[in-house]
C-alpha cells in the first residue's frame, strides 16, 4: 500500500470516524448538560432571532473595541475567507466533500485558490508569530493553541506544494498533504478547532441571554 | 435639601476598618480544595460547558477590561481568571475528560489563593469582556463561577467576608439596620418628606441601600418626593429594606437566596404590584434578573430601576418636570449591571433629554461602556484600592472627552467610586445621581 | 528463425534496409534516453547480438499482455525484434503441445543454463498453488524452477509485476507477483494492463545493447518508460491547472476535450509512457479517447476506490458507517453528560443549594 493509499484509503476513513465520533461526542456532550431555566420575564421574547443575530453580528466587535482589535479584527477575517475559498472552492476538494456529503457546488478557478491558499498560509505564520510575541497571547497559549495551528498550517504548506508539484514525486506529496489533513481531522474533536462547531452555539445563546434583557449581544 | 450625610471621608474611614473586623478561618488546604471544587461542579452546567470549549485563547477580552488597560499586566486578561475553573471542567465535566486529565493540571490551594486576587481585586463583573469576545463567551460568568467556588473555599476577601456576615446574620451593612432607616425617615419627615412607612399593602414597595442611608439621604429623599409628586401608593418597610446583595458579589450563594427571599417575601406579603429598586446596579440585576429564578417561579410583581420608573411617569403624565434652558451639559455613566446587563439604558437619557439637559455620550457608552472601577461593593477592598484609581483614568478620560459639566449616573456604588476616584485625583467635575437630577426640576 | 543468425543477418533476412535498420536503432536509443552519440554502439551491438533464448510463462492471465505486443495491424520493426528473439516456450505462439512443448522447455533451460531470459505474465495463486496449472505443475512450482536458471525475469504486465486483477480485493486465490517469490534474480517489472508494446521491445533492445537491466523504478520499472506520471505529459494539462474539468462523459467539458479528473482520471499518479509513446503506433491513449486514465501500471489499481472515483473523493469507505460514528458520539455525549449532572446534583444537594 503506497502512502497516498494509506492516508487517503484506512487513513482518511479512520480520521473520518474520529472526527464524527469526537466531534458529536463534545458537542452533545456540552450541550447536554443542560442549564437551570431562566424564569425572569424577558424584555425580548423572540430569543431565536436574538441568537442568530448574535452569530451574525459577533463577527464584527462593536464600536468602541474596534481600534484596541483591528489587527486581530482583520487578520482573523482575512485568515478566514482565504481558509475557506482555499478548502471549499477548489474543484478537487469539493470532490471530496461530495463523496462524504452526497452534493457538490460550483469550483473557483485554480488560480484564485492559489493565491487564497498562499495569503492563508503567510496570515496564519503572521498569526503564529503575534501568539508567540504578543505579552497577553503568549501568556495565555498552552500547547493545544500551537498544535491546533500546526495541524492546519500543515495541511495547506503540504497542499500548496502538492498543487504546484514542487519538492517530490506528486503522489508522495499528495500522500503527505492527505496524510496531514487526517491528523487534522483526529485532532479536531479534541482541541481548539472544535470553535468551528462551537462557534453557533456559544454566540447563540450569548445572544438569547443578552436579548431577554433587551441587550444586543 | 441638606439631610446629615456621612462624609466621604468618614465612609473610606469606615472602610478601611472594616478587615480589622474579619473573624478567621479554619480550614485544611486540602478542606478548601475539596470545597472550590464542590462550589465550582455546582454552578457549571450546559451553558458554562459550551463557553468553557468555545475559548480561542485569542486575548481579544484583554482588549476589553478596564484593568488590563490600566496596567497591562497579562495576568488581568479575563480570560485568564477563570483558568483554573476550565481545568476543573476539563478534568471533571468535560464530555472527553478522560482525555484531558492525563494532561490537565489539578486544581491546588496555591491557585485558589493566587486568583483570590484576580477574581476580587481585579474583576468587577461588569461583563464588557463579554461584548467583546467573538465566540459570545459570557466570561463574566465563568468568572462568578470562580467566586462561588473561592467563596466556599474561605477565599472571600476579609473587607466583604466581614459585610457578608453582616448581611447574612444581622440583617444590616455598614452597622444600617431598622433604627438607623428610622431615624432617617423620621428625619426627613420633619423636613416635610412625607416617607409612608411599613404600610401593610401598597402598589409600590421601595428598597434603598445602606449606602444610600448613610452617604446619599438626599438621593433617598429625593425619591420619596419623585413617588409623592406621581402620586403612587408606595410603602417602604422597616423590616425589609436593604436592596444590597452581599451575597451575589462575593458569590455566596446561601446569603444571596436568603438577601433575595427578603425582598420577595415582603413584596409578596404587601401584595404590590411593584418592587421599585434603588440607584443600585446589583440591586437590580439580583431580583430583575435572577430573583425569579432562585425563587423557582415567576414573581408575581414587576420590578423596576429608578430610571424605568422616572420615564414611565413622565410617559404616563404623571410626572411633569422644569425642562432647563441653560444648556447646561451632562454626561451619563452607564451602571454595568443595569446597563449592559440590565437593559436599562434608553430610559436615563430619555429621563435626562426631558429635563432639557445637553446629553454627551462617552466614546464608550451605553453597551460598550467603562466600567467605574470599582464594581458594586468592590471599594470596600483595600488592596485594590491602587487598580481602582487607574481605572478610574479611563473613566476621566472619558468624561473629559464629552466637556460634559457634569456627571449623571444612577448608581449609588459606581457614584461613590467615582467620587473616590474624583477625590484621589483632585478631579473637580460633579458626579450626581439622576434621581436627585430629576427631583430637583419637579414642576408643580 | 536460425538459432546461429545474429539479429543484424536476421532483419536484413526479412528485407529491412541498412537505412531502415539505423533509423530503429536511432529510435531505440532515443527511447532509452541514450545520447545521439551512443548510436553507434546501439547499432553495432544490435547488429552482432546474438538471438537470446527466450522462455514465456503465462499463469493467472488473460492473454492480453501477448494479444498487445503480437496484435499489430502491420508488422514494425519492434515486432520484428521481438520475432527474432528465441522464444522457446509460449502458450499461445508455439505449435507444440502437451508433453512436447514441456520438453521443448526443459531442453532451452538445459542448453541455455543462467542465459535465458524469463518473462512470465499473469500472477501465481500461492492460497492453493492448485487453482492454476500447467501440464500438472503449479505456477508456484513452474516458476521457481525456471527461474533458477534464468538470467533475469522479465514480469510482464501488472499481473506479474504486481498481482494485477487477480490480486484485487478479496484476491480469492491468494496471487501474488513474480517478485513476491523469486528475491535471488534480477526482475524487470514492466507493468500496463496492458503493458505498451515498444516498451516490452524496449527493454529487449536495451538487453539486445547492453546485455544489463535498465535503470528501475522503486518499483521495478524501467526508468525510461515509466519514470514520469501520465498527468505530467497529458495534453490536456492546462485544462487540469485552469480548473476546467468535464463532468460527465458527453457534456460540453467532454466535447472540448477538457481535464477527466473529476471523471476519475489517475494520471496524476500513474507512471507510464502512454501520454508520450500512447498506442497503436501512437495513435492514441485513453485520455485523448475522452476516458480517464485507469492507472493500470500501478500496483492495485483495481482497488484504488474505483477508475470513476476521483482521487481525491479517497477510498475511505461508506457514509452509513459514519452515521454510524456520529450515533456512537451522540451516545457517548449523552452519557458522559448524565455522568456529570449527576455528580452535580450530589455536589448540589450536599449543601441544600
Amino acid at each position: 500500500m503506497t502512502l497516498l493509499d494509506f492516508a487517503s484509503g484506512p487513513g482518511l476513513q479512520w480520521a473520518l470516524w474520529i472526527f464524527m465520533f469526537g466531534v458529536v461526542w463534545r458537542l452533545v456532550g456540552a450541550l447536554f448538560l443542560l442549564s437551570r431555566k431562566d424564569l425572569t420575564k424577558p424584555r425580548e421574547h423572540n430569543s431565536v432571532a436574538a441568537g442568530l443575530g448574535a452569530v451574525i453580528s459577533r463577527s464584527a466587535p462593536a464600536h468602541a473595541f474596534e481600534k484596541r482589535i483591528l489587527f486581530q479584527h482583520v487578520t482573523g477575517y482575512v485568515w478566514h475567507f482565504a481558509l475557506f475559498i482555499s478548502v471549499l472552492f477548489f474543484a478537487p476538494h469539493i470532490l471530496f466533500f461530495e463523496s462524504v456529503l452526497g452534493f457538490s457546488w460550483p469550483h473557483l478557478p485554480n488560480t484564485i485558490i492559489l493565491v487564497t491558499a498562499i495569503v492563508a498560509t503567510a496570515v496564519l505564520i503572521a498569526l503564529l508569530i503575534r501568539r508567540a510575541t504578543h505579552p497577553v497571547q503568549r501568556f495565555i497559549s498552552n500547547a493545544d493553541d500551537y498544535i491546533s495551528i500546526f495541524v492546519v498550517l500543515i495541511p495547506l504548506v503540504t497542499g500548496i506544494l502538492a498543487f504546484t508539484h514542487f519538492g517530490g514525486r506528486y503522489e508522495t506529496l499528495l500522500g503527505i498533504h492527505v496524510l496531514s489533513v487526517d491528523v487534522m481531522l483526529i485532532w479536531f474533536p479534541f482541541g481548539k478547532l472544535m470553535h468551528a462547531i462551537m462557534t453557533m452555539p456559544a454566540r447563540y445563546q450569548a445572544g438569547t441571554a443578552f436579548g431577554r434583557r433587551g441587550v444586543k449581544a | 435639601m441638606n439631610t446629615e450625610a456621612m462624609s466621604l471621608q468618614d465612609f473610606r474611614a469606615l472602610l478601611q476598618k472594616l478587615s480589622a473586623g474579619a473573624p478567621g478561618q479554619d480550614m485544611t488546604d486540602e478542606e478548601r480544595v475539596r470545597r472550590a471544587k464542590k462550589g465550582f461542579m455546582q454552578k457549571l452546567n450546559g451553558h458554562r460547558a459550551v463557553d468553557l470549549d468555545s475559548c480561542l485563547q485569542c486575548g481579544m477580552c484583554a482588549e476589553a477590561c478596564h484593568f488590563y488597560e490600566a496596567t497591562q499586566n497579562e495576568k488581568y486578561a479575563p480570560v485568564y481568571k477563570f483558568r483554573p475553573l476550565r481545568r476543573f471542567y476539563r478534568r471533571e465535566m468535560s464530555p472527553l475528560r478522560w482525555f484531558y486529565r492525563p494532561f490537565t493540571r489539578d486544581i491546588t490551594v496555591a491557585d485558589l489563593k493566587e486568583w483570590q486576587h484576580l477574581i476580587y481585586d481585579a474583576c468587577t463583573g461588569c461583563g464588557r469582556c463579554d461584548m467583546i469576545c467573538p465566540m459570545g463567551i459570557k466570561i463574566s460568568a465563568s468568572i462568578r463561577v470562580m467566586r462561588h467556588g473561592l467563596a466556599a473555599a474561605g477565599y472571600v476577601p476579609d473587607e466583604m467576608r466581614v459585610i457578608r456576615n453582616e448581611q447574612r446574620d444581622q440583617n444590616k451593612l455598614f452597622g444600617v439596620g431598622v433604627e438607623q432607616l428610622k431615624a432617617l425617615v423620621d428625619k426627613l419627615g420633619a423636613q416635610g418628606v412625607n416617607i409612608p412607612l411599613d404600610r401593610e399593602q401598597a402598589d409600590v414597595l421601595l428598597f434603598t441601600t445602606a449606602v444610600e442611608v448613610l452617604l446619599f439621604p438626599d438621593t433617598f429623599a429625593a425619591t420619596a418626593r419623585i413617588l409623592n409628586k406621581a402620586g403612587a401608593d408606595w410603602t417602604i418597610r422597616s423590616d425589609a429594606f436593604e436592596a444590597a446583595n452581599v451575597g451575589i458579589i462575593t458569590g455566596d450563594d446561601p446569603t444571596m437566596k436568603l438577601a433575595i427571599r427578603r425582598i420577595v417575601d415582603k413584596a409578596k406579603a404587601c401584595s404590590v404590584k411593584t418592587v421599585l429598586i434603588p440607584e443600585s446596579g446589583h440591586a437590580y440585576q439580583t431580583i430583575r434578573w435572577e430573583g425569579a429564578t432562585e425563587m423557582g417561579g415567576p414573581l408575581p410583581f414587576e420590578t423596576l430601576s429608578m430610571p424605568e420608573f422616572i420615564a414611565g411617569e413622565i410617559q404616563a403624565g404623571r410626572l411633569n418636570l422644569n425642562a432647563q434652558s441653560n444648556g447646561a451639559s451632562v454626561t451619563y455613566h452607564d451602571p454595568c449591571r443595569l446597563s449592559r446587563k440590565g437593559g436599562v439604558m434608553q430610559q436615563p437619557r430619555d429621563v435626562l433629554a426631558a429635563l432639557g439637559l445637553d446629553v454627551r455620550e462617552t466614546p464608550a457608552n451605553r453597551r460598550e461602556n467603562y466600567c467605574c472601577g470599582g464594581g458594586c461593593g468592590e471599594y470596600v477592598l483595600e488592596n485594590a484600592a491602587d487598580l481602582r484609581q487607574k481605572a478610574f483614568e479611563i473613566k476621566r478620560r472619558e468624561f473629559e472627552d464629552t466637556g460634559a459639566d457634569a456627571v449623571v449616573t444612577s448608581c449609588a456604588n459606581c457614584r461613590i467610586n467615582l467620587m473616590i476616584g474624583a477625590e484621589n485625583s483632585d478631579w473637580q467635575t460633579p458626579v450626581t445621581s439622576l434621581v436627585e437630577t430629576v427631583a430637583a426640576s419637579l414642576a408643580d | 528463425m536460425r538459432k546461429d543468425q545474429s539479429l543484424g543477418e536476421y532483419l536484413r533476412a526479412q528485407g529491412v534496409s541498412r537505412r531502415g535498420f539505423l533509423k530503429f536503432c536511432s529510435a531505440t536509443a532515443s527511447m532509452m534516453a541514450l545520447p545521439p552519440s551512443a548510436l553507434a554502439q546501439v547499432a553495432e551491438a544490435l547488429e552482432n547480438a546474438r538471438r537470446p533464448s527466450v522462455i514465456w510463462l503465462s499463469f493467472q492471465e488473460c492473454t492480453g499482455c501477448t494479444e498487445s505486443l503480437t496484435r499489430s495491424h502491420a508488422p514494425t520493426v519492434e515486432s520484428l525484434i521481438f520475432d527474432a528473439i528465441s522464444l522457446d516456450y509460449h502458450h499461445t505462439l508455439q505449435a507444440a503441445a502437451g508433453h512436447g512443448a514441456e520438453e521443448a522447455r526443459m531442453a532451452a533451460m538445459e542448453e541455455n543454463a543462467g542465459e535465458y531470459l524469463l518473462v512470465v505474465d499473469g500472477s501465481i495463486p500461492v492460497d492453493n498453488p492448485a487453482y492454476s496449472t500447467i501440464a500438472g505443475i503449479s505456477n508456484l512450482d513452474m516458476l521457481k524452477e525456471t527461474a533458477a536458471n534464468a538470467f533475469a525475469i522479465v514480469a510482464v504486465g501488472t499481473c506479474a509485476a504486481f498481482g494485477g486483477l487477480p490480486h484485487a480485493d478479496p484476491n480469492p486465490t491468494g496471487a501474488v507477483s513474480v517478485s513476491d517469490i523469486i528475491t535471488d534474480k534480477p526482475i524487470i517489472n514492466v507493468s500496463g494492463c496492458p503493458p505498451i508494446p515498444v516498451v516490452i521491445t524496449g527493454v529487449l533492445a536495451h538487453f539486445l545493447t547492453f546485455g544489463s537491466i535498465p535503470e528501475l523504478d522503486a518499483l521495478g520499472r524501467p526508468v525510461a518508460f515509466f519514470g514520469q506520471n501520465i498527468h505530467d505529459r497529458c495534453y490536456r494539462r492546462p485544462f487540469y491547472e485552469r480548473g476546467q474539468y468535464a463532468e460527465t462523459f458527453d457534456d460540453e467539458g467532454a466535447r472540448k476535450g477538457w481535464c477527466l479528473y473529476k471523471l476519475g482520471c489517475k494520471g496524476p499518479t500513474t507512471y507510464n509512457a502512454c501520454a508520450t509513446l500512447k498506442w497503436n503506433a501512437g495513435t492514441s491513449f485513453p485520455i485523448q479517447s475522452g476516458h480517464g486514465c485507469i492507472g493500470c501500471s500501478e500496483p492495485d489499481f483495481w482497488d484504488k476506490g474505483g477508475f470513476y472515483n476521483p482521487i481525491s473523493a479517497g477510498n475511505w469507505g461508506s457514509r452509513d458507517a459514519l452515521l454510524g460514528a456520529a450515533a456512537a458520539g451522540a451516545a457517548l455525549g449523552v452519557g458522559s453528560a448524565l455522568a456529570a449532572r449527576a455528580r452535580k446534583k450530589k455536589a448540589q444537594a450536599a449543601e441544600g443549594a
